[in-house]
Formats: structure tokens, C-alpha cells, sequence
């Protein structure tokens, strides 16, 4: 019996909250899918409890279909052996796995992307003098680089969105179509990048960024105020769908201390 | 008649005595899951320097070990206090220029110690492909390459192997003759141990070597690539050891916020590792009470 989708209302749910929503949405049932800590790890888990139960979680530091049901702050946490289906090692999940062609979609975080979808989590500033050396790849550029789709989610700010990276991390569509290909990336690039204001996808023939969705109370025209490369917006922006109670009810329920998703005052 | 049970037990203080100033090490454990912590005290209290390592993604105790100014070199894919933000002395030393940085992807450190232990000098692989990755290097010569498969025309990346002078990992259980069992995750340290000219296996239990061989299906690391073992219980905290204990996150926030200045960090060190005796006498300061706290609750592993 399929029942109608009760939806929140803009107010009864924070931005954290939808962002997890729209993450989880992402994940199809039965598909292996890499995830990190942090957002991601929660969108994965509603996936789970709602529309995606058969999708299988793997974590680079070797633990496979994982089911954890404590909130994990390391991608090696013991939290994610929990009713797995193996704990093995980094050859074996993004060697043989992800790069042997198995994984369908892969989560992953950014300091900073451009309008290719290139990705920076390494430097800020310069090489030589960087003003911040971030934590680096870690799995990243093996995840961006071979799983079939990619969601990128990250804070939308100006100095995140850029027109040129400081320093090129994980590869999008690099310069433009076909340059993955000629570049020997079997991956499939990022697909969606998901921000506290909006939903970007990928225009298929240019492979440039374009506007997707607005988060309810979010405006084209702060979107655009919060970008600094050029943004494709077609005519028509929808507002990205809300979560609905039952989804707030159980990602509440997932990260019940607020860890990942702080509770709202 | 029986050959008689090699014997490669030593204890912590002469395991890093062999370490000798710039040497190269495997450095084992990834992320929070078995870091060898207790080594990483023990090479800060014998005060050696200029050591260069090599890992996939670590965590707090190389933070310890560049804070110390141990480590003046590092080739790796990712350094952070997971959960919490950057780590602090990596951070504060690289401004200072006092420590250096290759980085690689995970996939890529992992393959360089595969490439080591199988005796071949470089591996392929289909990451870091038109990324800054293969372009910028911060002290190797040549850091990777990119070329066409001789076979498939395919474009693939080679890195260069690793045969560091020591492997040091921590593993759960290890007998005297060196046959290792690692419980959950093992993350590199398969092929990181086998990578390592020398191998010093630190461990939380040492067991029978009749135990390993009723079960020889779960050793990981067979005793002829390892040259030492040290019994080490606790030996990760206030990290993780998959079946064993959890992570003191309280002891771990206490660190990241006391070193985000050199004067808290200076603090943290003294108070912890250089004002011990040794690894026994930090676990007593930790004290009893808040290790059982963290004790592994079966059949959960943590």
C-alpha cells in the first residue's frame, strides 16, 4: 500500500537535516555505495531505514555492507563492524572493489570545487606556501576517480565555490567533456553537489555546473551571491523537495546526541 | 623431533632503541583503529628525530610524533583528528616548515607498500589521473607518472614502491615467533608489515603459538616477515582496537583543544609521555577505572 508523503514544514527541520535527506535520496536500493564520515554516513543510514535497504555500505579502511547503529566518528571505527558482511583492508575496497568497477555511487566532501566539478580538499593558498594544508585525498581521489556517480556535499560559500582551485584534489569533469576520458578516468564524475542553499547537477553536453534545486527560503539570486564561478540557471529552478516526518522522525533516531545533525533550539 | 618455538619477544624501550635517527618507516593502524600509540610515546621519550613515514591516513599519534619533531618527513594520503578538525602540531609544523608532506590517494600508499613486498619497483593504478597529484611534488624527484599500458593502450599512473627500513604495526594478537591475528578492519598494515625491511609487531595480547595454530586461518602476517614482537596492551590508547576497547574521545578533545597552542602542546607532552617512565606508567596515569570504561562491551568490539 503505498501511503502519501506527509511533509514537514520549512521551520520543523534544519538544513543539516534536508542536505541528509537529499544525500540519501541519492542512494538507489541494492547499490554498493562509498561513504565517509560525517553527512554522508547519516544520509546512508536513512537510505537504509527508508527507501534503500539491500544498499550495501562500504567504508575505505575495509569494513563491507556495514549496518552500524552507533554513529561513527573515524571511517575505521569499530561502530561500523557492526553486522557487517566482512572487515577487510584498503586493497581489497578501493583496489579490487572500487577501482575493479563495483561501486555505483560515492559520497565525498570539498574545500573547494569549480564549475567542472574538480575538487580541492588539500591546500588553501599556495603550493609551496599553502595558508591551510587540509587533510588531503585520504580515498577521495580513488572514490572521484573510479565509482560510477559521485554526490558532492559541502558548505556553499564564495570561497568555496571557485573559479579556479588551489589545488586540483579529486577530478571532475577536469576541463570540459571527454577530458576524464582522455585523461584514463573510469569513473563516471560527479553527478550532484548538494549545499546548504541549493542542488547542483552536471549540464550533459558542456559538463558544467547548473542549478538544480533551491532549499525552501533560499533564492536564486543568493545562490548566485555565493558563487563565484559561473552557475547554469535554467528558467525554471524548482524548490528541492522537504523531508518528511517520517524521515526527520528516524534521522533523529540515527544521531539521537546530534553529532553529525545538531538539534535545533 | 620438534623444532623449538623461536623466541622474538623484546620489550618496547629496546624495539625503538633499533630505530636508529632518519630512519624510514611503515607507520601501521588507520584512521582511530589501531594506532601503534605506545611506539609513537616511546620514539618521543628516546628523543629520535628526523624520522621519514610512510601511511595512508593517521591520526593523533602522528600528530605526537611531528609535534616532537620525530617525523620531518611524510608520505601519505590523509592526516586529521577524525570528528573533530585538523590536527594541531601537523598543522602548526608545516607553517614552521618543519615537516614536509607528499601526498598520494590511499589507493596509492596502499599499492606502493603491495609494490614493496612483492619485490617490484612501481605500481599502476587508475587514480590521481589529471589531477595536481601527479603535477606538484614537495621533495621527491619524481613523485608519479603517468603512462600508456604496452599492452591495452589504457593510460595508467605508476607510484613508486616502498621498502622502508622498519614496519611498525599494533595488532591484536601475536605469538612469540611472530604469527600475527588483526580482529576487524585491517587497513594497510597486510601489506605495509610484508612491505618493511625490518618488522616490529607490537601487540595487545601475546599468545600460545598452539592457539594461532588451531586457528591458523585467522593469522594475517605469518612469522617469517616479522623480526620482533612487543606485548603492549593498551598499547592504541586513547584510540581503538577493534574487540579490545573503544576510543576515550574525552582524552582526544582534551589534546585537540590543548594543542591548538605550542605552549598547551608542550604540556600535553610533558605531562603525558616525556614525565613517564614508560607505556605501563602512562596507563596508570590514565588509571584503572577509565580504561574499564572503555573496555570492548561483547559482543560489540567496541
Amino acid at each position: 500500500m503505498k501511503m502519501t508523503k506527509r511533509y514537514a514544514k520549512p521551520g520543523e527541520f534544519t538544513t543539516l537535516e534536508l542536505m541528509a535527506v537529499c544525500g540519501s535520496k541519492q542512494i538507489k536500493n541494492g547499490e554498493v555505495v562509498f561513504i565517509g564520515t560525517g553527512l554522508p554516513l547519516i544520509a546512508a543510514m536513512l537510505a537504509k531505514k527508508t527507501h534503500a535497504p539491500g544498499a550495501r555500505i562500504v567504508y575505505e579502511a575495509g569494513f563491507i555492507d556495514s549496518n552500524a547503529i552507533d554513529i561513527a566518528l573515524s571511517i575505521a571505527d569499530s561502530r561500523l563492524g557492526y553486522r557487517a558482511s566482512a572487515a577487510i583492508g584498503l586493497i581489497e575496497t578501493l583496489g579490487l572493489m572500487l577501482q575493479g568497477g563495483h561501486v555505483d555511487v560515492g559520497f565525498v566532501g570539498a574545500a573547494q570545487i569549480d564549475e567542472y566539478g574538480n575538487i580541492n580538499t588539500t591546500y588553501i593558498g599556495s603550493f609551496e606556501k599553502p595558508t591551510v594544508r587540509l587533510p588531503g585525498s585520504g580515498g577521495g581521489n580513488d572514490i572521484v576517480s573510479s565509482a560510477k556517480r559521485i554526490v558532492i556535499i559541502m558548505t556553499h560559500e564564495k570561497r568555496k565555490m571557485v573559479k579556479k582551485l588551489d589545488y586540483l584534489t579529486s577530478p571532475g569533469f577536469l576541463d570540459g567533456p571527454g577530458a576524464r576520458e582522455k585523461a584514463g578516468l573510469r569513473g563516471g564524475g560527479p553527478s550532484l553537489v548538494v549545499t546548504n542553499l541549493c542542488q547542483m547537477d552536471f549540464e550533459p553536453k558542456t559538463k558544467k555546473i547548473r542549478l538544480a534545486t533551491v532549499h525552501p527560503g533560499v533564492s536564486v539570486q543568493q545562490v548566485l551571491e555565493n558563487t563565484s564561478f559561473d552557475l547554469i540557471v535554467p528558467k525554471d529552478v524548482p524548490t528541492t523537495e522537504l523531508p518528511t516526518h517520517e524521515e526527520l522522525v528516524l534521522l533523529r533516531e540515527i544521531d539521537p546526541h546530534g553529532i553529525y545533525i545538531p538539534r535545533s533550539k | 623431533m620438534e623444532a623449538p618455538v623461536e623466541d622474538k619477544r623484546i620489550t618496547i624501550k629496546e624495539a625503538v632503541k633499533l630505530v636508529p635517527d632518519s630512519a624510514h618507516l611503515f607507520w601501521g593502524g588507520f584512521g582511530f583503529q589501531r594506532p601503534p600509540m605506545a611506539f609513537a610515546h616511546e620514539l618521543v621519550r628516546q628523543n629520535k628525530q628526523n624520522l621519514t613515514i610512510y601511511t595512508c591516513g593517521s591520526e593523533m599519534e602522528l600528530d605526537i610524533l611531528v609535534g616532537a619533531r620525530v617525523v620531518s618527513r611524510l608520505e601519505m594520503a590523509f592526516y586529521a583528528i577524525e570528528g573533530i578538525g585538523l590536527a594541531p602540531n601537523i598543522q602548526r609544523r608545516i607553517r614552521e616548515g618543519a615537516v614536509q608532506i607528499e601526498d598520494y590517494s590511499n589507493l596509492a600508499m596502499a599499492l606502493r607498500f603491495l609494490g614493496g613486498a612483492l619485490g617490484v619497483p612501481f605500481m599502476p593504478l587508475k587514480s590521481m589521473l589529471g589531477t595536481d597529484m601527479i603535477t606538484k611534488a614537495k621533495f621527491r624527484t619524481k613523485k608519479a607518472e603517468v603512462m600508456t599500458c604496452p599492452f591495452s593502450g589504457e593510460k595508467v599512473v605508476l607510484v613508486p614502491s616502498v621498502r622502508p627500513d622498519f614496519s611498525i604495526i599494533h595488532a591484536s594478537r601475536v605469538d612469540r615467533e611472530g604469527n600475527v591475528q588483526i580482529d576487524g578492519i585491517k587497513g594497510e598494515d597486510v601489506e605495509g608489515a610484508r612491505a618493511g625491511k625490518k618488522v616490529i609487531v607490537l601487540a595487545e595480547e601475546i599468545v600460545d603459538t598452539e592457539f594461532i595454530r588451531s586457528q591458523p586461518d585467522q593469522t594475517v602476517i605469518p612469522n617469517i616477515y616479522v623480526t620482533h614482537v612487543v606485548e603492549c596492551p593498551w598499547g592504541s590508547f586513547p584510540m581503538m582496537v577493534y574487540n579490545y576497547y573503544d576510543y576515550d574521545m574525552e582524552h582526544v578533545r582534551m589534546y585537540y583543544d590543548q594543542c591548538k597552542t605550542e605552549e598547551g602542546w608542550q604540556k600535553y607532552c610533558e605531562e603525558y609521555i616525556t614525565s613517564m617512565n614508560s607505556h605501563i606508567e602512562f596507563l596508570q596515569k590514565i588509571g584503572i577505572e577509565r580504561l574499564m570504561k572503555h573496555k570492548a562491551k561483547k559482543p560489540l568490539p567496541y
